[in-house]
């Protein structure tokens, strides 16, 4: 008799219960307002959330927290209207969301994002961006790691075999490569890139996050 | 000096004359010596080792339990008996048991989980812990930790597979962004958190 009115106040738990006590108060009207308009425009709200929490964590002010939470907010419409124009089957998920905004946010042009979500399509963007960004990050052309990319997953690699291709492109490069022989050399040899071996041990004594449920 | 014991009176002692057939001074003799006797040992004077045999020989057969127990608590001799080819073998094996490295229990992960491990060098924190948007940003969630006290802290951290951004926190106020992780994004409070991608276990492999 107790457990079912609290499960019921559990399974109806407002964002704003995770943010309580972890935001300034006068922050929470503008987070809620944000969060609102997000479930009008059928964005996911839990990076917003995220955001919030994260700037009462780093002890941000009220104003500077709605802020981030409202430019969070602007991301994820952005990465969703350019899924909708590279032509990604909606709906999209928050990861998918939060991966293209984070390659934008890492710099990377945005029709080159484009231009990798559509070749994607049919699979997670994130990895494939992911890769791009790390390519343009270490010195080679954001258009021509993009046709690396865009040519691994041609070549039947998996989303989440991407990163050793960029990894594989960096070696090449250590090695004495310029960066144009690097992505040449490692194009003519896809699929067959080798992948990076974990270290020993890596799986010892992982242990999960403490992390409230997501309401 | 010649001690030497009558033979009468070593009859008598030994059970094999009757006393009654000795004379007095004799008798008194074979009641000191086997007074002493008694004094010496527990076993019955007068009684000769083939007596004592016989009567070990006479008494009841022991129940199988106390068999047992007999030979659970007395000394037994054990032979092992080894051809130097198996003890070189059974060498080897326990060297290689003893040369293992000792692991930790795995963890269970689920399809789209994955293992992100945390590594910071801070030598003189005394804390330090990850935050990012797997813990809440919460400084106490994730502690790494520093067992062999050389400024190198390290965490391994079951998370969903796909992007996170995290930030260090070193002794419970200095927030650091991870300085090898090499890719950054501005987190609109005036920072810059590092992303991480974790991939899922099974492709980790």
């Amino acid at each position: 008799m107790i457990l079912v009115p609290l499960l019921l106040s559990l399974a109806f738990q407002q964002p704003d219960g995770r943010l309580e006590g972890h935001v300034p108060a006068a922050a929470l009207p503008g987070i809620q307002a944000a969060i609102a308009k997000a479930v009008q425009d059928s964005l996911p709200t839990e990076p917003l959330i995220e955001k919030a929490l994260e700037g009462g964590a780093k002890g941000a002010s009220a104003d500077l927290i709605v802020s981030a939470v409202n430019t969070e907010a602007g991301r994820l419409r952005g990465a969703r209207d350019l899924l909708r124009h590279a032509g990604a089957p909606a709906p999209y998920s928050a990861r998918e969301l939060v991966s293209v905004s984070i390659a934008l946010a890492r710099g990377v042009p945005e029709p080159v994002v484009t231009r990798v979500v559509s070749a994607v399509k049919d699979s997670l963007p994130g990895f494939a961006l992911h890769a791009v960004a790390d390519l343009q990050a270490r010195g080679f052309q954001p258009d021509s790691s993009a046709d690396l990319i865009i040519a691994a997953v041609g070549a039947g690699m998996s989303a989440h075999r991407l990163l050793d291709v960029a990894a594989a492109a960096e070696r090449e490069v250590q090695r004495g490569s310029t960066r144009p022989q690097a992505l040449a050399r490692i194009k003519s040899i896809l699929p067959a890139v080798p992948p990076q071996p974990l270290p020993p041990g890596a799986m010892q004594g992982a242990v999960r996050p403490r992390k409230p449920a997501t309401p | 000096m010649k001690n030497e014991l009558d033979p009468r009176i070593h009859r008598a002692l030994d059970g094999e004359l009757d006393p009654a057939a000795l004379d007095a001074g004799e008798r008194a003799l074979v009641a000191r010596l086997d007074a002493l006797s008694r004094s010496l040992s527990a076993v019955p004077a007068g009684r000769s080792v083939a007596h004592r045999v016989m009567a070990a020989v006479r008494r009841p057969l022991a129940t199988p339990i106390q068999r047992f127990r007999r030979w659970v608590t007395s000394p037994q001799p054990i032979t092992v008996s080894l051809r130097p080819v198996y003890s070189l073998v059974i060498a080897v094996l326990l060297a290689a048991l003893l040369w293992r490295t000792p692991e930790g229990p795995k963890p269970v992960l689920g399809a789209e989980e994955g293992v992100a491990q945390f590594v910071a060098r801070f030598p003189e924190a005394h804390s330090v812990a990850v935050v990012g948007n797997f813990n809440d940003w919460r400084p106490g969630a994730t502690p790494l930790s520093d067992d062999d006290h050389d400024g190198v802290w390290d965490a391994r951290v079951i998370l969903p597979a796909g992007q996170h951004e995290y930030m260090f926190v070193v002794d419970g106020e200095r927030w650091v962004p991870d300085p090898m992780a090499g890719r950054y994004v501005d987190d609109d409070f005036g920072r810059q958190n590092a992303v991480l991608l974790v991939r899922p276990h099974r492709t980790q492999q």
